[in-house]
């Protein structure tokens, strides 16, 4: 996209000079310059400690330039995710014994661990189609649509944007819109919100397939400031309506004195469950308001990008983000790029680590870490080079490191204060990036 | 409530301000050389700004801001 955006300037530079000279513009040349496909392909290795999710994935976006600034984006994306993941159970001093999500057999997690789910495993296939188109002179359409698909999950969605230039086009202001209806098929279908986790073969609680529909609207300004800096403000909202579970994610019931795991006895010749654990329960809607804002500063050849994000919503979940990447060229062809991301955020309304068996269930409960309260660092480095015939190579490496902490008031009982509650996540990132054109 | 009000008001002030003082920023379109390059995009690298929104929409309550964070995927 950005190399096209060069290129089109470039063309109307090259006819605007043309015409002040009095020449005739070079109009083939041109034409066969736009009319080119331009790939970027990446390679992507995400590896969480502890056995956790790791995932794998290659990804290609095309897009094909036509005269009159049209412009055709494809992309593709295949991911093949394995590993753990935690379940939503508390630790515990014995072992604990959990129903499989398929419901067909048990796993016992040790002693003294945050429980996981090894089962993780999933390719996921996930295609764009995007296309733009000028509407007069000052105005662009883009339209386009998604769909992926996982084991368990289908997602169809489209997505339409307007962007109107003013101020001899230093001001662009746009207008998003974007509707996604997803389909959740879990594993022995999808859970009743808070019923138990049952013994093998029992299936009686689960409901089969369920739907998610997603509307986001993006209301954005991009401005040139100088000669070397822009600026973009976006405000977005988004809303979600359906079926908003983990359907894989359970809360522990404890013993309001101990704060332990209450036993649970299968029923004789089955296997099952070890102690009481309740499906999570999220509410049916969710309402999100983000304000973003970008800089890129350039300075004698260095490009400075910074962006912050704040981000509410009525699951009372409030967040900052802050991304600053340094672009630093080495030579003419070649450039490192330190990358910097700060984000933390308070947990949900409902989250909770554990449930007291003493008192009525509540009617929204969920364990998942990504509801808690953490702060995560990403810290990078990319290296970038440029081919003789423009092409590009690149690669990154990058650590995502999130620490979270459970609130007092969430503890229950005596004994849970001294366990690790929260499931801390480091990762690294590794990708490799080839851009040519075709 | 009280939040979205709290936005509603930094939007119109932000917008009010954005309309009266866009006019006498910018550029002559002659002086649009270093805005023209590649790494001067406000996403310079959309596959890499893809992966990380997917990335993070997987471990994070957040998505979005830059562009729609809808959804897409069975792992939030």
């Amino acid at each position: 996209m950005s190399r096209k955006k060069s290129k089109s300037v470039a063309a109307t530079l090259t006819t605007a000079t043309c015409a002040l000279l009095g020449t005739t513009s070079t109009t083939p040349v041109n034409a066969q310059e736009e009319d080119e496909w331009e790939l970027d392909t990446a390679l992507l290795y995400y590896n969480e400690d502890g056995n956790r999710v790791q995932d794998i994935s290659f990804k290609m976006l095309a897009n094909r330039n036509f005269i009159d600034d049209r412009v055709l984006s494809l992309s593709l994306g295949v991911d093949s995710l394995t590993g753990a993941t935690p379940i939503g159970a508390i630790p515990f001093a014995g072992p604990q014994t959990f129903t499989s999500p398929s419901g067909n057999q048990v796993r016992t997690a040790p002693p003294g661990e945050i429980p996981l789910d090894p089962s993780f495993l999933d390719t996921r296939v996930a295609l764009t189609a995007n296309w733009q188109q000028p509407l007069g002179r000052l105005s662009s359409f883009n339209a386009g649509l998604s769909a992926s698909s996982e084991y368990d999950y289908l997602h169809l969605g489209a997505n339409f944007k307007l962007s109107r230039d003013f101020n001899k086009r230093n001001t662009t202001v746009s207008l998003g819109l974007a509707f996604a209806a997803d389909e959740l098929d879990p594993v022995g279908g999808a859970p009743t919100p808070l019923t138990p986790m049952l013994d093998v073969d029992d299936l009686s609680n689960r409901m089969g397939n369920q739907n998610k529909d997603v509307m986001d609207v993006v209301l954005g300004v991009s401005q040139i400031i100088n000669q070397n800096l822009i600026m973009q403000f976006n405000y977005s909202f988004s809303s979600s309506d359906g079926y908003l579970n983990d359907p894989y994610k359970i809360v522990s019931l404890v013993d309001p004195v101990t704060g332990d795991p209450v036993p649970r006895i299968p029923t004789p010749g089955v296997d099952g469950p070890s102690h009481e654990y309740r499906f999570e329960s999220r509410p049916g809607e969710r309402t999100k308001h983000s304000l973003f804002g970008q800089a890129k500063y350039y300075m004698n050849g260095k490009v400075l990008d910074a962006s912050y994000r704040y981000m509410t919503d009525d699951w009372d979940i409030d967040s900052h983000t802050v991304d600053v990447r340094f672009r630093w060229p080495i030579g003419d062809r070649s450039y490192l790029e330190p990358h910097f991301r700060y984000y933390t955020q308070t947990h949900a309304n409902f989250y909770r680590t554990s449930l007291d068996s003493s008192l009525p269930l509540p009617p929204h409960a969920s364990a998942d870490y990504r509801l808690g309260e953490f702060d995560a660092i990403t810290l990078g480095l990319k290296y970038g080079w440029k081919t003789e015939s423009g092409n590009e190579w690149s690669a990154r490496l990058e650590a995502y490191s999130a620490d979270g902490s459970v609130p007092a008031n969430l503890l229950i009982g005596s004994n849970q204060g001294g366990l690790e509650m929260y499931p801390d996540l480091d990762a690294i990132i590794a990708q490799f990036s080839y851009s040519f054109g075709w | 409530m009280k939040k979205l009000n709290t936005i509603a008001s930094a939007l119109l002030v932000a917008g009010l301000a954005g309309l009266s003082g866009c006019s006498s920023m910018g550029v002559e379109p002659w002086e649009r050389d270093i805005m023209a390059k590649d790494e001067m995009q406000l996403t310079s690298d959309p596959l890499e700004a893809a992966i990380d929104d997917h990335i993070y929409f997987s471990k994070e309550a957040s998505s979005g801001g830059r562009g729609f964070g809808g959804g897409g995927c069975g792992c939030n």
